[in-house]
Order: C-alpha cells, then structure tokens, then sequence
C-alpha cells in the first residue's frame, strides 16, 4: 500500500476552508493533533458506541455461540484461571510492597549460630509490631500460595482443551516460561524470612546448582553469591525477588495477555 | 448485519449448515447504533465538529484499507473483550475475598530461626516445589544407570537436575508434537491420558519428597510413583476411548463441519 499522503484527506486544509471561531479551531487543531498520533476515535468510537446502546445485552456464551447445548457451563471457572493468577500477583505485588517497608535483608545481629538474624527480627517486627503486618504477612503468603495454584491449574486447563495449539504455540512456550519464573518467585520469597526452612531450602539449591556440569560454579555465584549460604545469599534472593522478577515477570505477562488479546481465547468445544 | 448471507468462519454460506451459532451477538443491528452522519446531525458546534472530523477520519482509514494489500482473516477465537473481561470479573472479585479470607484465617506458621550448625530432620520447600524436590529422591534408580561396574555415572543431583529437564522439555514441545483440530479430550485419548498421568506424577513425586509422613517401605512408595501414573494414563485412556464411540456422531456432526479437517 502507498504511504504518500492522501489529497483530498488533508484535514488542516479542511479546517482552514471551515469559517471556524477560534476556540473551534484551538479544539479541532488539538483533537486531529492527538488523533494522528494516538488513533482516540477508535477509543471514543467505542465508547460512543456503548453510549448508544442503550439495550445493552450480556454476550453469548460460547455455548451458546457454539451450540453445545448448555452442556458446558460449569467448565467457565477454568477459563479465568490466567486471569485468577494475575489478580493474585497484583495482590502480591501490593502486600509485598507494603512489606518491604519494614523488611531487612541483613543476616547481622546473630550472635551464635541459630540466634535470630536481622532479616528474621525485621519479620516478627512485621508480625507483632507493625499495625495490620500479621495479616499483611498472611495475604502476601496466601497470594503467592494462590498465584501458584492458579497457574498450575491453568495450564491444565490449556493442555486438556488444547488451547497451545496452532496459532498459539508461542504463548504455551511463554507460559511454561513463566510457570518456570513463578516457581523461582516463590523459592526466593520462601528464603527470605532466614528460618531454618528457609536456610535448608537455600542450601538445596546451592548444592542443586553446584551439581550442574560446567555452569554449576557460576550459576551458585550468581544465584545464591558463593557455595555458602550467608549474607549475600539473602541480599541476592531479595534483589531477585523485589526487583529482577517483579520486572521480568510482569513484562512477560503483559507479552502472555497481549499475545491471548490478538488471537483471541483458543474457541472451546 | 446478521442477514443470512453473513459468511459463517470457515468461508461458507449454507445457512442449514451453521454450526457456529452465527456472527457473534455483541454486534448490534446497524438501525440500533447511529452512524456518524446521524450523530453529526443530531448534534451541533463543538460535538458536531468532532463527528465531522470523525466521519473523515474513518473515510480515510476506509480508503487505506481498500488501497492496501493486507489480507483480513477469520480469527477462530472469541475476544477477550467483552466477553471474558466481563465474565471475569465476577470471579475475580469473589476469588479476591477467597484470599484475603483465607489468609485471615490461616495467616501461616513461623518457624525458629536459621541455624547453619544444625540440620533439621525435615527440610522441606513450599509445596508447589515438592514434585521438583521428589525429583531430587531418584538416586534408587541411579546406580541402574550405570555402566562401569556399579560406579554411579553422575551425582544424584545432577539427574534430579536431568529430571527436571526432561520433563520441562517435554512440556515445552507438546505444541509441536501433537498437532491437528482436536480439542477435547475424548478426540485424543493418548494425549489425555499423558496429561493425567503427568498429573498423577506430580501428586505421586510430591508424596516421594514427603516420604517421612508415609509409613510404608520406601521401595514400595518408589514403584508407586511411577506405577500410579502410568495405572492413571492406561484407566483414562480406557474411558475415553469408550466415551469416544458415544460422543463420535455429535462431534463429526456439529464440531468437524465448523472445522473441516485439513
């Protein structure tokens, strides 16, 4: 298709052939200005649209779109599960900013082994002292323990309707990435508090990483700050849980979501 | 709008042979919603304005498009707006009070602090890792591995790590090897039974890493984790391909005719 500029589209000469007072032309210079660069008569068109509609009716069903005779119904939870985790992550993310005005990252303060450190004092600051942080504490776990569940379940969903298939096989792609990234986003929250749970789980995954042929020594380095647990693993696991994954995570959910919005949800049967 | 030359998705016009319930409904009849003409007549300075540049705004979208060599085609799939958005949010907002209820009530355990000196008898992760750390428990089928006189090959580790590659590699392919129109279930017995089995061995490997809370020999547990799967694929492959036979008329009648095999 041609990109030179149409003729008889030239809407400034349009206007200017308009017997216009001035706060008409101010508007209609700003709103093709806008127009051209963001497209809001798609968006106001649509508003508009809704406006007018004054019967506004619920949409089919894809039931009854698709004619199965209503047999289906009880299947529609299953199809909000994406939808279910995201709310989970907002929830997380909220609580979990919340908490971290009052987290320490800091192994200091123990004086023999087993003594509580800072990161675990700075918890039961949360827990006894902060107002509403017991509560704050048991949402941010609960969301976690929710977002995880839900996206187990919604891939689930998606293999046994076989929703990965053709156009979409570069969302499942995504989603097991994402699967794989919100496992990560748990572990490293899971080490945080610096119990002894915590410790142990960490030290799993030292020795985890330091079992890999070839990259073994590099990945504990990166990941976990040495072969030994201590102070700069609870400072990596917290940059990995505050402020790579959150970044990561959410720009490939928004990839995940735009990708369903383009294509459209895979039609049931 | 929805007359009945309305092409159904796959390109036809039989009327007799719509399966797909027609266009969908959220378009309105054109008499309902006002055109942009209609609306500029109705309305007048600023408002009307807007219409107008509107009306030329669309004619020149309209032009393009003509001019273009881009092809539009059917998308088989519903739009996420309104339909799902709106269905959604119902469940969302009950799902939401789910959680916040759940953690009033449950707000968790907390345990003594970290102590590098002493091992606790249970280390255990979050539950959603306890598959990964059953993965981790799979050093009784290591020195069946081995090829040198009894001399394992790798750590046990390192195939808990293998493990977990495997079967992550697995997942990832499935798009590509299991192709074709089939949706549901009974379509593709086999596949429906590997998805079942892959759940049962979640469950069974999360048992494995909890072994302590099972009062039964190990090796036995062991032989479960993998028989019970694979007990769960052949009983659910059995069932569907039994459902299969009623469900065939139905499905060739209303499902391969909206979608005609390649």
């Amino acid at each position: 298709m041609s990109l030179k500029k149409q003729d008889d589209m030239d809407h400034n000469a349009w206007l200017k052939s308009q017997d216009l007072t001035a706060i008409e032309t101010a508007f209609l210079t700003t709103l093709i200005w806008l127009d051209k660069r963001l497209r809001i008569v798609d968006y106001l068109e649509l508003l508009e649209t809704m406006y007018y509609r004054a019967n506004l009716q619920m949409p089919k069903s894809h039931t009854e779109q698709y004619d199965l005779d209503n047999k289906f119904w009880y299947w529609y939870p299953l199809y909000s599960l994406g939808s279910l985790s995201i709310i989970a992550y907002l929830l997380a993310a909220v609580s979990g900013a919340l908490l971290g005005f009052y987290y320490a990252p800091s192994t200091a303060g123990a004086a023999a082994q087993g003594d509580p450190t800072a990161a675990y004092d700075s918890m039961v600051m949360i827990m006894t002292d902060v107002q509403f942080g017991f509560m704050l504490r048991a949402i941010h776990r609960w969301a976690a323990q929710f977002m995880v569940a839900a996206v187990f379940l919604h891939m689930l969903r998606v293999y046994f309707t076989g929703a990965y298939k053709e156009p979409r096989e570069v969302n499942w792609i995504l989603g097991v990435v994402l699967i794989a990234l919100t496992l990560l986003f748990g572990f490293s929250g899971y080490v945080l508090p610096w119990k002894q749970l915590s410790f142990w789980a960490a030290q799993i995954g030292v020795e985890l990483a330091l079992a890999t042929p070839i990259v073994g020594e590099w990945a504990a380095q990166l990941l976990f700050g040495g072969f030994t647990l201590g102070q700069a693993t609870l400072v990596r696991m917290y940059i990995l849980h505050v402020f790579v994954l959150p970044f990561v995570v959410t720009a490939l959910i928004a990839v995940h979501v735009g990708i369903v919005w383009v294509q459209g949800i895979a039609e049931p049967h | 709008m929805t007359d009945d030359t309305t092409p159904m998705t796959d390109g036809g016009t039989d009327d007799e042979a719509r399966t797909d319930g027609g266009p969908p409904a959220t378009v309105p009849p054109d008499d309902e919603t006002p055109t942009w003409s209609e609306r500029k007549e109705r309305s007048q300075g600023l408002a009307q304005l807007t219409y107008q540049y509107f009306e030329r705004s669309r004619r020149e979208d309209e032009d393009l498009r003509t001019e273009s060599t881009y092809v539009e085609r059917d998308v088989l799939g519903f739009p996420t707006w309104p339909h799902e958005t709106i269905r959604n949010l119902a469940i969302t907002s009950f799902f939401l009070g789910i959680m916040l209820l759940v953690a009033s009530i449950l707000p968790g355990h907390f345990g003594d602090p970290a102590n590098p000196g002493s091992t606790p008898a249970i280390i255990l992760p979050d539950w959603y890792l306890y598959w990964s750390f059953g993965l981790l428990k799979l050093d009784p089928i290591n020195p069946d591995l081995a090829v040198l006189g009894g001399n394992i090959i790798m750590s046990n580790e390192l195939l808990g790590l293998i493990a977990h590659g495997a079967i992550f590699g697995v997942i990832t392919l499935v798009p590509f090897l299991n192709k074709g129109n089939a949706r549901r279930p009974v379509e593709e017995p086999g596949w429906a039974a590997l998805g079942v089995a892959g759940v049962i061995l979640a469950f069974t490997l999360a048992v494995l890493a909890i072994q302590n809370f099972f009062p039964i020999q190990l090796e036995l547990l062991f032989s479960l984790t993998f028989m019970l799967p694979i007990a769960g694929g052949v009983i659910t492959y059995a069932v569907l391909k039994t459902m299969r036979e009623g469900y065939m008329y139905d499905l060739n009648r209303r499902y391969f005719m909206l979608r005609p095999p390649k």
